[in-house]
């Protein structure tokens, strides 16, 4: 009696399911059942080879419009987080709305993406589905986009929060960004002046260039205003999980802190500090519903600023930016309603004021700045170096966010 | 208030819904049934716990009042739970099928279940979230006892919870009392331990594992509502609010090798593990009473893996010294067919 591989597999399949059947029985059996085998072997492979043969007929593309032109966004997380990808759907429905894109057959969402093969996969999916720009909008998201973007020069991949467009200069892959600094040192403004244990407390996702740029401008406000503030900053190493959020809050509650910021994708925070009677500033969406008496103001983007323009650039034939960045000035980052019951007397003047200088040109990283250079381990060195001379400013070299120094008065707690 | 006192709060507090999910674990267990659906009867439960009370308030325009909302919350999340591990009894018990992947199947089923309800009934208020009150909210607030709440030290460590708090250990410790002292106990026990023995000494073996999975279901729910109502503070539902305390409190059943007792220390230990980089912060001079010390600059993702790393030096030493307390149970994840023996 020989067993081929095939019947291997079955007899091992059947071992487990009638374990009282002879090996004979078995092979009778399949000798009775491999026709079917083979014939199913054979329909499978007809149907593969027919489906690849099939999927090269839209060579020709039509000439793209508004009308027709396909739109994938992937997502970290999804609309329900009520914070960064919730702000994000808000920017796609508005460009929907105003290029007059059909929302439910023109644009695809890929939710909760977080690791490359899961974003590799939505790319795949995406340009089977015939999208002709690919847009994600997580900072991990970057290198399957700039992998997917070598192999698919006709389709246009735009990847927000980004860094890696300007080294591969390809025609078709883009980064985009707001200045977000901007808003972040208005909304420490309110922080600073609420303040009564001059402590400020930080909850912050990744320990990257991104969350400490925004970190830094939102201490800097504070700073601006209440020159005794310190501010305790804890990393997640995630980008969204409400338990740990609301644990971090509360630890940073204990310790002192009776303002909190976040950079992290929950309102969980807020939700901590209402609990505990302290103030909150949130981020990408005022959750003054979840939490009227903490939260005093938040910072937020406004994607369809960068969205509008890129599709339309794309459709009327023009070429994108390679590194896209807008602030303030143009409305792409703003600040939400100031919440009126809990903000401290003489913020909105303060704002104002500040935002008068930043309208004019003011850049939120001018010297004196004191700290530590890099972070890292001599992040934690005793005696803080000048980061920027008096009047001295930093550019951004480009729209991912890359200050990576910290601050005195800030403290790094792990 | 003194560092470490806060630290001990913030650990109990943070360990109770492990304590849920593992004293429901080890009653399912106990009756032979291995339910890894744990974490979806806890998304179960918080969604049934948070509505019951939220959809009470819409409905009838009022704040309700917090006793109230406990004893809703608390009963409605237990049937919730309860529900999920039914659906798992009826396919493991009656259908037999296999065990780990009906479980895991009902883990699936809860968390999109709970994520489902909680973002629909989200969009369709007015506010864009489902909430409870803040005078609801106020009953899973830590309670302030008169006099003895007041105590140095001893009352913020003991009499400063809330009353979920108190509700898990005492479950705790009845549930031990229950497994020793029992008939009822010692019948599950045997049920778990070797179904077919049970059944010649004339217990239901079949209508046992269903009470204990069910019951042991309704008690993870009610960890569930937990975390909404406690951890995450406030009664708001959250996306993905369970993030994975249903999975560790199945590593903690092993942890605790089955006994209950054991699930109050190793629950309060996650806990502890969980919120301890927070509260001793690396790089700063902490003082606890008269000493005084630095820690190192440790990852965030190395405290995150102690637990399991704990749970895996557990099952090492417990296998290294075999001793009928700390087995498993038994017939721990076989079907029983009577036709069988």
């Amino acid at each position: 009696m020989t067993i081929d591989a095939g019947e291997m597999a079955l007899v091992y399949l059947h071992c487990e399911c009638y374990k009282n059947v002879t090996l004979d029985k078995l092979h009778k059996r399949w000798l009775e059942m491999r026709k079917v085998f083979y014939s199913a072997i054979l329909l499978l492979a007809g149907v593969f080879f027919m489906s690849a043969c099939g999927g090269n007929n839209d060579d020709e593309r039509q000439e793209v419009t508004f009308e027709n032109v396909r739109l994938a966004f992937i997502h970290p997380g999804n609309i329900y987080d009520r914070g960064y990808t919730y702000r994000q759907h808000d920017g796609t429905l508005a460009m929907a709305a105003a290029l007059g894109i059909d929302p439910e057959t023109q644009i695809r969402n890929f939710w909760t993406r977080l690791s490359p093969d899961e974003v590799t996969t939505s790319i795949e999916e995406a340009i089977a589905w015939g999208a002709d720009m690919i847009f994600a909008t997580s900072f991990g998201h970057g290198p399957p986009m700039l992998e997917a973007a070598r192999n698919n020069p006709d389709i246009m991949f735009h990847h927000a929060t980004g860094n890696l467009a300007v080294d591969a200069n390809l025609p078709n892959f883009h980064n985009y960004f707001g200045n977000m600094s901007q808003a972040r040192y208005m909304s420490g403004i309110a922080a600073g002046l609420r303040t009564e244990t001059n402590v400020l407390g930080f909850v912050a996702a990744h320990p990257n260039s991104e969350v400490i740029t925004g970190l830094t401008a939102f201490f800097l406000g504070a700073q601006s205003v209440n020159p005794d503030v310190r501010m305790y900053v804890q990393f997640m190493g995630v980008w969204n999980n409400p338990t740990l959020e609301s644990q971090i809050a509360q630890a940073l509650i204990d310790q002192g802190a009776d303002v909190l910021g976040q950079h992290a994708d929950s309102p969980a925070t807020q939700l901590v500090a209402q609990e505990n009677g302290v103030w909150s500033v949130g981020y990408n969406n005022c959750v003054i519903a979840e939490a009227p008496d903490a939260t005093l103001v938040a910072p937020m983007f406004v994607w369809e600023i960068y969205l509008n323009e890129a599709v339309r650039n794309f459709v009327e034939g023009r070429g994108n930016p390679t590194d896209f960045i807008r602030g303030w000035n143009e409305g792409m980052v703003v600040l939400s309603d100031f919440n009126t019951n809990t903000i401290a007397p003489g913020t909105v003047e303060a704002v104002v004021t500040a935002e008068a200088q930043i309208r004019a040109g003011r850049n939120v990283f001018t010297g004196p700045i004191y700290g530590y250079r890099n972070i890292g381990p001599q992040a934690w060195s005793d005696t803080p170096e000048q980061l920027l001379a008096p009047g001295e400013e930093w550019i951004e070299p480009m729209s991912a966010p890359s200050w990576a120094h910290r601050v005195s008065g800030i403290i790094f707690l792990n | 208030m003194d560092l470490l006192v806060l630290f001990i709060n913030a650990a109990v507090i943070a360990g109770t819904p492990y304590l849920f999910g593992t004293m429901g674990e080890i009653l399912t267990e106990k009756s032979g049934n291995l339910n890894l659906g744990v974490e979806g009867m806890m998304f179960m439960g918080a969604i049934g716990g948070l509505l019951s009370v939220s959809l009470l308030e819409s409905g009838l325009g009022v704040d309700v009042a917090p006793g109230l909302a406990v004893l809703l919350a608390v009963g409605v999340s237990f049937l919730a739970g309860a529900a999920g591990a039914f659906i798992y009894s009826v396919l493991v018990v009656t259908f037999r099928t296999q065990q780990n992947v009906t479980g895991l199947a009902l883990t699936i089923f809860g968390v999109g279940l709970g994520n489902f309800l909680g973002d629909f009934f989200g969009r369709r208020s007015d506010t864009g979230i489902v909430r409870i009150s803040a005078r609801a909210g106020a009953g899973f607030s830590r309670l302030d006892i008169p006099v003895l709440s007041d105590i140095p030290y001893i009352g913020p460590l003991f009499f400063n919870y809330n009353i979920l708090v108190y509700l898990g250990i005492a479950m705790a410790i009845v549930l031990a009392l229950f497994f020793k002292y029992t008939r009822i106990g010692l019948n599950l026990r045997a049920v778990g331990e070797n179904p077919a023995a049970a059944d010649a000494a004339s217990i239901p073996v079949a209508k046992y594992k269903y009470a204990a999975t069910c019951i042991g279901g309704g008690i993870c729910g009610i960890g569930g509502m937990y975390i909404i109502m406690v951890t995450t503070a406030g009664g708001v539902w959250i996306h993905n609010v369970v993030a994975g305390f249903g999975w560790t409190s199945v590593a903690l059943v092993i942890f605790a090798s089955w006994s209950p007792r054991r699930a109050i220390l190793g629950s309060m230990i996650f806990g502890a593990l969980r919120v301890m980089p927070f509260y001793f912060p690396a790089n700063q001079l902490i003082t606890v009473g008269f000493i005084s010390f630095t820690m190192p600059n440790i990852p965030m993702q190395f405290y995150a893996m102690l637990p399991y790393a704990m749970t895996i030096f557990v099952l090492i030493f417990t296998s290294i010294r075999p001793n009928r307390e700390t087995n498993p149970p038994g017939g721990l994840g076989v079907n029983y067919f009577r036709e069988d023996r």
